[in-house]
């Protein structure tokens, strides 16, 4: 109401100075009535529950009634005749002549919807799209007519003049009814300006009724709208009911139309101010502002703020005390001043919830589900721009709540829980930041399922994810890639979708978690600044210069070099260091800027900064660790926005500018080359002509010429000093991480040089871990590699030409079976067989692959079901399937290759179904695959 | 300076320029292109970045990004205890600050004095600079104060 009152009041304005700019004036209603819109929504559902509360009933009705009444003004037909329509159906609800029932208020709910649809494409294109709602208006009209008691004829049922004005007649008796049709029409028009008359306080004014002459359309339009808002007025504030009719004078229509306009506005105005009558809204003294004003606004407060802080600092070391009065009052002003500027940016976060309630109402029509919608803190206030950026993820993750949290009705029952499902939303500060908690007391999540969807998409390990606790396990919702949703926005989308939340979180600084409890419900917590504007940081020097990292970003500091437990290690150049039995790769920070770099990171001592760059953890060494600090984010100039290495700079508290340093752009290169390993990784396993640059670590063992390993197959590189080498059962073994490593010379015999360390290549699997004694680690290469297979010795899977020599590549699975002392039966085979290997787990891929490969098979690995696909699309051929059941079940469902045997291999065999496999094998069981494969292959070959 | 041109009587078009000083050459920067003239204080290097940014500085609260006008015009560089002086020049939201040798006084010339670039001089010079007005004593090339900032912005006539 308000809102529409603005606008006509703005038209006014227009109208009498330089004519109306529809433009603006549409953009103004569009942000408008968006607003009336969602309000109305989450009334309507209000409503639905209490039906008997008028002045909900009222408060929808106006706000409708207005949006309709603006359409009209704007001379937008189809928007108007949609809202007129739902309209009607609502004024039947308030006369009582129908009971509100669930279907009804879906229908008018859709209209809405149907409102905005038009709307959005308003927006789009500044007009509104072609087509008709007849169909739509139909359903509407007939929900308002076919269940009226009484079979009276339903006048506001259609737009016409006459009924309306019969409706005129009766407009003494029963006010209320005289709105209710929301008819717009000349008549009425007339009507409302004789009963206004008496109490206008002016004759026609000389207005400039020249400026809208031409255009008669238009000039109906403006009077159609005032009729709108007359009837709002009249409801309101016309008191008596009893008036004679003035005598009709000799003005024009179009004067008429004016001074009635003016006459309802000054009513209006009168009746907003005049507290609760008839529940009419107040209207709150409100300014629109532009958002760059207010930008330019904190921009001129920091400045300020800068100088106080500057001034209090010279005058501290004087003994002043004229100067010190009237400081300490500058100071106090300008931090009020500071405080209020901010304050403008502020809103309620009730205002991103608006929607909410309406979703949850869809989605307990659409899936049956009783839920309740409990919101708490509405009121607090946060930063508008984070206000923007929250008002998705959240609706997502209500929604989500709502969709996969809450069980169906007769579960809960079932469950020994209430039928209806709460969705709990609250939002209050702590400590500088805003907490918002969205829980639901549904089902909890699955944490089996997470945890098989994470192997399958890559996103851990067996191995991983058996070390795992629960709440680790459900992090994984946030793992990019977990979900297929492309966007945050679309609702409609089954996918969860969290990875984009908790990316849209982060990027304004936010922090995203979880918590479940099977059978209890689930909980999320979102952890916002208050302001984007302002984020901590660390501060860094680096060169005798600063540079701020953003706090988030950075996982922790870890101090290397002289005296320090950590060090920087080097593997081929690339700098590593060693953090908790992980591998980080390790960047300097000067490298990184270009800056002289002379000093010896493996030397000397300095700090690693652990920051998460795109999700994987990199140690970037910086000289120093100087502060932390509350830093104001400025955007770069156009001439610095290429410099991938900074997201902005900002000024610091004595005036200086820094750098802030972007953990993604920093870690650019060093990421780009590692997903090229994690690529080659995939293709490494893939020991056939597909076969793309892998990372090979070269050894010598048990000969000068080098002998190479994938890379991605070894775990870690260890030293242990010969003495530690110790012998039982006839093997030798090492105390490793307090178990018993099975020690393999992968030459003769371990030459145990006196005095030098032993380098041990470590390969974990399955909880055991094997180390392969070498000689000396000689470098990493990365080349493509032609294996030529078909070598008889053993332990080796054949030859490549590495950095153009002739290198054994080392039949790693030929060795981890040695220490097993478990004879892999090989059979040299004449016919070259081919397996598709579909394994979710990239890890199982590399250790099933070489396997196969070594046991004559050629081997077509696939991580999941886009790449079966493309296989299956370029019709390969294959003799066998190898893979876990999850991915064979789903290749089966869809009918690929269903003529072949199908051997699934799992860690837990027992809890895979065996439905139309061929074989499920135990993992560790590398002989039995082998026996499996040859018996079935045979079996197919013969 | 003088200006004996300027007899107050004409109703010729005339052009301000912020007379300044990069290297030898005495260049004119339109006067409604400088938002102000300020000394670059405390310059923050910042490395990786184009050669031309001499730095960021900190203006009243809001950042500017310093241009060594001598790197745009291929000039050597200035000698390190001279710090220069900076036009401030305002791109859309953002603060250039285009730092030259020194800044003297401002002139006013007759618009339809202005002569072209001369054919053979340097083509990026004539990139950056719009016509030469024949002073008493010396040339003075008019500089387009946007396209000596470059960039991204294009070269529309400041």
């Amino acid at each position: 109401m308000r809102g529409s009152l603005g606008i006509a009041r703005q038209i006014w304005r227009e109208l009498l100075a330089t004519g109306p700019t529809m433009d603006d004036l549409i953009s103004e209603f569009l942000t408008e009535t968006s607003e009336s819109l969602d309000v109305i929504d989450s009334e309507l559902v209000r409503f639905e529950n209490n039906p008997e509360d008028r002045a909900i009933l009222d408060n929808i009705f106006r706000l409708l009634h207005t949006v309709k009444g603006t359409c009209g003004f704007l001379g937008l037909p189809r928007l108007e005749a949609v809202a007129h329509a739902g309209e009607t159906l609502l004024g039947k609800f308030r006369d009582g002549e129908l009971s509100v029932t669930p279907p009804m208020v879906t229908l008018v709910l859709e209209s809405i919807d149907q409102i905005k649809v038009l709307l959005e494409s308003l927006e789009a294109t500044g007009s509104e799209p072609a087509g008709e709602d007849s169909a739509l208006i139909k359903r509407l009209e007939d929900a308002a007519l076919g269940r009226m008691s009484d079979a009276a004829p339903a006048p506001e049922a259609k737009s016409d003049p006459e009924p309306a004005a019969e409706d005129e007649a009766g407009f003494d008796q029963d006010l209320g009814r005289e709105l209710r049709p929301g008819e717009v029409s000349l008549a009425e028009l007339e009507a409302a300006f004789q009963s206004a008359q008496p109490d206008a306080e002016a004759e026609a004014e000389a207005i400039g009724v020249g400026d809208f002459d031409p255009e008669l359309g238009r000039e109906l339009r403006v009077g159609e709208v005032s009729a709108a808002e007359l009837e709002a007025a009249f409801q309101s504030a016309e008191p008596d009911p009893g008036m004679a009719p003035p005598p009709v004078t000799a003005i024009t229509s179009d004067m008429s139309t004016e001074e009635a306009l003016q006459t309802a506005m000054s009513e209006l105005r009168g009746d907003d101010t005049a507290p609760g009558a008839d529940g009419a809204p107040r209207v709150q003294q409100t300014v629109r502002v532009g958002v760059d004003v207010l930008e330019a606004l904190m921009t001129t407060v920091s400045e300020l703020v800068l100088t106080r802080n500057q001034l209090m600092q010279t005058v501290r070391g004087l003994e002043d005390d004229d100067l010190k009065g009237p400081l300490q009052r500058l100071s106090a002003v300008t931090g009020e001043l500071q405080d209020g500027v901010m304050k403008t940016r502020m809103q309620p976060i009730g205002d991103a919830w608006r929607k909410l309630p309406r979703i949850i109402r869809d989605v307990s029509t659409d899936l049956g589900k009783k839920i309740e919608l409990v919101m708490e803190g509405q009121d607090t206030e946060l930063d508008r721009q984070v206000l923007e950026l929250i008002k998705d993820p959240l609706t997502h993750m209500v929604r989500n709540s709502a969709d996969h949290g809450l069980e169906m009705p007769e579960d809960r029952v079932k469950a020994g829980k209430p039928e209806k499902g709460t969705v709990k939303l609250a939002a209050y500060h702590e400590g500088g930041h805003i907490i918002i908690s969205i829980a639901d007391d549904g089902k909890g999540l699955d944490t089996k399922r997470i945890g098989e969807k994470a192997l399958e998409k890559g996103l851990t390990t067996h191995e991983e994810l058996s070390r795992m606790n629960e709440a680790q396990i459900h992090r994984f919702i946030f793992a990019a890639g977990f979900s297929t949703a492309a966007k945050v926005t679309n609702l409609s989308g089954r996918g969860v979708g969290m990875d984009v939340v908790r990316t849209n979180i982060e990027q304004i600084g936010g922090v995203v978690d979880v918590s479940s409890t099977a059978g209890k419900g689930t909980h999320f917590s979102i952890k916002i600044p208050l302001t984007l504007a302002i984020v901590s940081a660390l501060i860094i020097g680096c060169n005798e210069q600063r540079f701020a990292i953003p706090q988030l970003a950075v996982r922790e500091l870890v101090r290397v070099g002289a005296g320090s437990e950590h060090s920087v290690e080097t593997l081929n150049n690339a700098r590593v260091m060693r953090l908790r039995d992980r591998l980080m790769p390790i960047v300097d920070l000067r490298e990184c800027l270009g800056l002289s770099s002379e000093r010896d990171v493996e030397e000397e001592a300095g700090f690693v900064v652990v920051i998460d760059a795109g999700g994987r953890n990199i140690g970037v060494v910086v000289d120093n660790v100087l502060d932390t600090e509350e830093i104001v984010v400025k955007p770069l100039s156009e001439s610095l926005r290429g410099v991938q290495a900074y997201s902005g700079a900002t000024i610091l508290g004595d005036g200086s500018v820094i750098m802030i340093l972007d953990p993604n752009g920093l870690a650019g290169e060093i990421i780009s080359s590692m997903e090229d390993e994690a690529s080659a990784d995939a293709a490494a396993a893939a020991v056939n002509e597909m076969a793309e640059t892998q990372r090979l670590l070269l050894v010598r063992a048990g000969g000068e010429e080098p002998k190479a390993v994938p890379l991605s197959l070894v775990t870690r590189l260890e030293e242990f000093d010969p003495e530690t080498i110790e012998v039982t059962n006839g093997r030798d073994v090492v105390q490793y991480r307090g178990r018993l490593m099975p020690i393999v010379p992968m030459g003769a015999q371990i030459q145990c040089m006196e005095g030098q360390r032993q380098p041990v290549l470590v390969f974990a699997e399955n909880h055991t871990s094997i180390g392969l004694a070498v000689d000396e680690i000689v470098d990493v290469v990365e080349e493509r590699v032609d294996l030529q297979m078909g070598s008889d010795r053993e332990g080796v899977i054949g030859s490549a030409i590495i950095k153009g020599k002739a290198t054994d590549v080392v039949d790693i699975a030929w060795y981890l079976d040695q220490s097993r002392a478990a004879d892999v039966q090989r059979r040299a085979s004449s016919a070259r067989r081919r397996i598709l290997l579909v394994d979710a787990d990239a890890f199982a891929r590399r250790m099933i692959a070489p396997l196969l490969a070594a046991a004559g098979y050629d081997v077509m690995p696939a991580g999941g079901m886009h790449e079966v696909q493309a296989i299956a699309e370029s019709e390969e051929r294959f003799d066998a399937l190898v893979g876990d059941p999850a991915a064979l079940e789903r290749i089966q469902s869809q009918g690929l290759w269903t003529d072949l045997p199908t051997i699934a291999v799992t860690d837990w065999p027992e809890d895979s179904g065996a439905e139309g496999l061929t074989a499920v094998l135990p993992r560790s069981d590398r002989s039995a695959l082998i026996a499996t494969l040859d018996q079935v292959s045979q079996g197919e070959a013969a | 300076m003088t200006t004996e041109d300027q007899n107050g009587l004409a109703t010729e078009a005339i052009s301000e320029y912020v007379s300044v000083r990069i290297g030898d050459q005495l260049f004119g920067a339109p006067v409604d292109a400088i938002r102000e003239v300020f000394t670059p204080t405390s310059v923050t290097d910042v490395p990786l970045a184009p050669n031309e940014v001499a730095g960021l500085l900190n203006l009243r609260g809001r950042i500017v990004t310093a241009i060594d006008a001598r790197t745009r015009l291929g000039l050597p560089p200035r000698s390190a205890d001279e710090t220069g002086m900076a036009l401030g020049v305002e791109r859309g939201s953002e603060i250039f600050g285009l730092i030259v040798d020194s800044v003297g006084e401002v002139l006013r010339r007759p618009s339809a004095e202005l002569e072209p670039v001369p054919a053979h001089v340097d083509a990026v010079w004539r990139s950056m600079v719009k016509g030469v007005h024949r002073l008493e004593t010396e040339l003075l090339a008019v500089i387009d104060v946007s396209a000596v900032i470059g960039s991204a912005a294009g070269k529309e006539a400041a």
